[in-house]
């Protein structure tokens, strides 16, 4: 009876998953709320036939990207994994991925369960799969969160764990996080960089831990990796960060990561110091699941981020980034990212108005678009362009960025073209959606024709 | 320095789509003609206190939130009025627009009572009026192109024949969509659908307002006195797109 309701709930849900595809969607979602509307334990029953481990990565920022490149890693090792779409990181969207993993029997075929779960949800989701590790990249408060829904969340997870043989991989440089395995007394295996050149002694961005986890005072820190994550210590009950398992030490940002971990050399083609956060999580994950220091390296190296989410491509000697933006959250994460890496950079603006970007461009106006000013943002020159160009620019004057050194076009290639010939190596590009694979395209060619930015006659120009 | 303040009415409810846009016009505009503008937010149940300030801001929100903001002003009613009389500076956007007359029917038949300084009435129409629009105005007796965007359910009709529209719609609906109306301009009030940045991208309209709130201390300026390259640009490409484009 239980097989066939099973079979009955896999063969909905694929239905459902095929369905949602033919429609144009990705399916990530519905085939899993439908199969656990005809069996509510499908999810139960489909996990216990994972044949390895079962791995939660849970945390605020970088979880999408830190189970990505876990993923790629076991693939590269031959292993075959079942593992949730970004975005999908509900119970529905987990679910989902089990039954498209599974024959439509409802029979296993993977080795690994890689369930990036979206923090409210772990709770939720250990009640009905037993997992083996649970990762948790940082807890950061976002600015929704003004009921302490953070501190809430954390409580529920731990009392999840409690008690139970989950084993955890720990931030040990976020206070938040890293006092996790006390209370819980689960078994606990830490990452933490090393003291670097990037460090600062100060910042002027929101601090999260400043009141230690363990005894409410105040802590100190002695310096800061970025936001709240550094080396800090409780002067009132000695709270501090925890002894590293995972020491990543010798970081470089140029602007792609490259770190030792444990003494293994990785170069990524990942920027900025929270992507050096989920390689250091996703490295210390591997090892801990056996998989070699030579496999880690390569896959690590050869893991791309995907489509909008900080692609790089390089021109010439131009490092270019690529990054979709589409509304002011995005966008201002975007330029607090920019925050301490380090990097000078030139800035391209692409704003569209075509209906998939938005017909309206007015939310330009609710981006924090002052922090191109900041000093620890390294931005040396800002190009515009696009269908609103003039909005885009008109958005950078009234920030405070002097009109004469904001440079306009309305061709994307000719922006783009106008950038790659300016001396920086570095190259930001922000799209909004109908620009994004305009720009990809051209940057490709671009790539493939051999272009040499510093060669100023090879591509002719008509000026605006 | 003399410097200028900016009232923000109702921030945290009359707040939609980076209507903000327009207070940071104003403030780099004075800035940048070397005086300093500051911006204060009045909530409901703030005091208001109109020798502080020299020009007054609200711009768009939800139907329920038009309502509180209405209950609120109940008490401020009649010396907003007087003010607006006498000349005070006012820039008031889409549902603070519509407040500005008798009532708004809305689509779902519910009637939000207005503050009466008009004789116009807003009711819910058959289809929300969005897209770019672009309106032409007199202003220092030349006609200048305003441009904007505008997105309303409401629509707009003067039962007063005196009043004075803000200016003729060129491209997009307006008012209402039929007499080719926008908005209404009274002393140097303007009520107007043109949510958003009106202003950066409208710079005349927005040294419009900085010459009265100037004058209201004493100071002349001469217009166009700052460099207006990229506005001139923004307005070219958008101008280019929407007459395009059949209304």
């Amino acid at each position: 009876m239980k097989q066939l309701r099973i079979m009955a709930a896999v063969l909905i849900g694929k239905a459902v998953l095929a369905l949602s595809r033919l429609w144009g969607n990705q399916g990530t979602v519905l085939p899993g709320y439908w199969a656990r509307k005809v069996y509510p334990s499908i999810l139960k029953e489909l996990s216990a036939g994972v044949k390895k481990e079962t791995v939660i990565v849970t945390g605020t920022n970088g979880k999408t990207t830190t189970a990505n490149i876990i993923a790629h890693i076991l693939r590269e090792n031959g292993e075959t994994i079942v593992h949730n779409a970004a975005g999908a990181n509900m119970i529905t969207g987990i679910t989902a991925a089990f039954v498209a993993a599974s024959d439509w029997k409802g029979r296993s075929r993977y080795d690994y369960a890689l369930l990036e779960t979206d923090e409210a949800n772990v709770p939720l989701l250990l009640e009905e799969i037993s997992a083996d590790l649970l990762l948790i990249t940082n807890f950061f408060r976002d600015q929704l969160d003004r009921f302490g829904e953070l501190d809430h969340t954390i409580d529920l997870i731990k009392r999840a764990v409690d008690g139970s043989a989950i084993k955890l991989i720990l931030n040990a440089d976020d206070p938040l996080v890293s006092c996790f395995a006390q209370e819980s007394g689960c078994e606990a295996y830490y990452f933490s960089y090393d003291a670097n050149a990037y460090d600062q002694n100060d910042s002027q961005e929101n601090r999260e831990g400043r009141y230690c986890m363990v005894c409410g005072a105040p802590i100190k820190y002695e310096f800061f990796h970025y936001a709240q994550l550094g080396k800090y210590y409780c002067p009132n009950c000695g709270n501090k960060n925890p002894q590293a398992d995972y020491r990543a030490s010798d970081l470089l940002m140029r602007p792609f990561v490259q770190v030792s971990v444990n003494g293994n050399r990785i170069q990524s083609n990942l920027p900025g110091y929270y992507n050096a956060y989920n390689i250091l999580a996703a490295a210390a994950l591997a090892d801990h699941l056996k998989i070699t220091p030579v496999i880690i390296r390569q896959a690590i190296s050869s893991f791309r981020s995907t489509s909008g989410r900080m692609e790089s491509i390089s021109v010439g000697d131009r490092e270019c980034v690529l990054t979709l933006v589409k509304n002011p959250a995005g966008f201002n994460q975007l330029l607090s990212a920019f925050a301490n890496d380090g990097q000078e950079k030139n800035l391209v603006l692409i704003l569209n108005d075509n209906p998939a970007d938005g017909r309206d461009v007015s939310w330009i106006w609710d981006v924090e678009m002052e922090n191109i000013m900041r000093e620890d943002r390294h931005i040396k020159k800002i190009y515009c362009a696009g269908q609103r160009s003039g909005d885009i620019a008109l958005r950078v004057k009234y920030a405070g960025w002097p009109q004469d050194e904001i440079s306009i076009a309305g061709d994307i290639k000719q922006g783009i073209e106008k950038s790659l010939r300016d001396n920086s190596e570095l190259i930001y590009i922000v799209c909004t959606y109908t620009a994004l694979f305009k720009t990809r395209k051209i940057l490709m060619r671009l790539k493939n024709s051999g272009y040499s930015p510093k060669n100023r006659y090879e591509s002719p120009l008509s000026e605006h | 320095m003399t410097s200028f303040i900016i009232a923000h009415l109702y921030p945290n409810l009359m707040n939609l789509y980076g209507d903000r846009g327009n207070l940071i016009c104003l403030q780099k505009r004075l800035e940048w003609l070397g005086y300093d503008c500051r911006v204060k937010s009045l909530d409901i149940g703030d005091e208001w206190n109109f020798a502080d300030v020299d020009m007054i801001f609200m711009g768009g929100g939800s139907d329920r939130e038009q309502s509180l903001v209405y209950d609120d002003l109940q008490c401020k009613k009649e010396e907003l009025w007087r003010e607006i009389k006498n000349g005070f500076p006012v820039l008031f956007i889409c549902g603070s627009y519509q407040l500005l007359g008798s009532y708004y029917l809305t689509g779902q038949g519910f009637k939000m009572e207005g503050l009466n300084y008009f004789d116009f009435f807003s009711e819910g129409g058959p289809k929300r009026l969005i897209g770019n629009i672009v309106v032409e105005v007199k202003n220092n007796n030349e006609t200048y192109q305003v441009i904007g965007f505008e997105n309303h359910g409401g629509y707009t009709y003067f039962n007063d024949t005196t009043l004075r529209p803000w200016g003729k719609v060129i491209k997009g609906h307006g008012n209402n969509g039929k007499d080719h109306t926008e908005g209404i301009i009274f002393n140097n009030l303007i009520g107007t659908y043109l949510h958003g940045p009106l202003l950066p991208k409208n710079p005349a309209v927005a040294d419009f307002f900085i010459r009265v709130m100037m004058a209201r201390k004493g100071i002349n300026i001469d217009s166009g006195c700052l460099t207006d390259k990229i506005e001139n640009y923004a307005r070219q490409q958008v101008l280019a797109k929407v007459m395009k484009i059949k209304s």
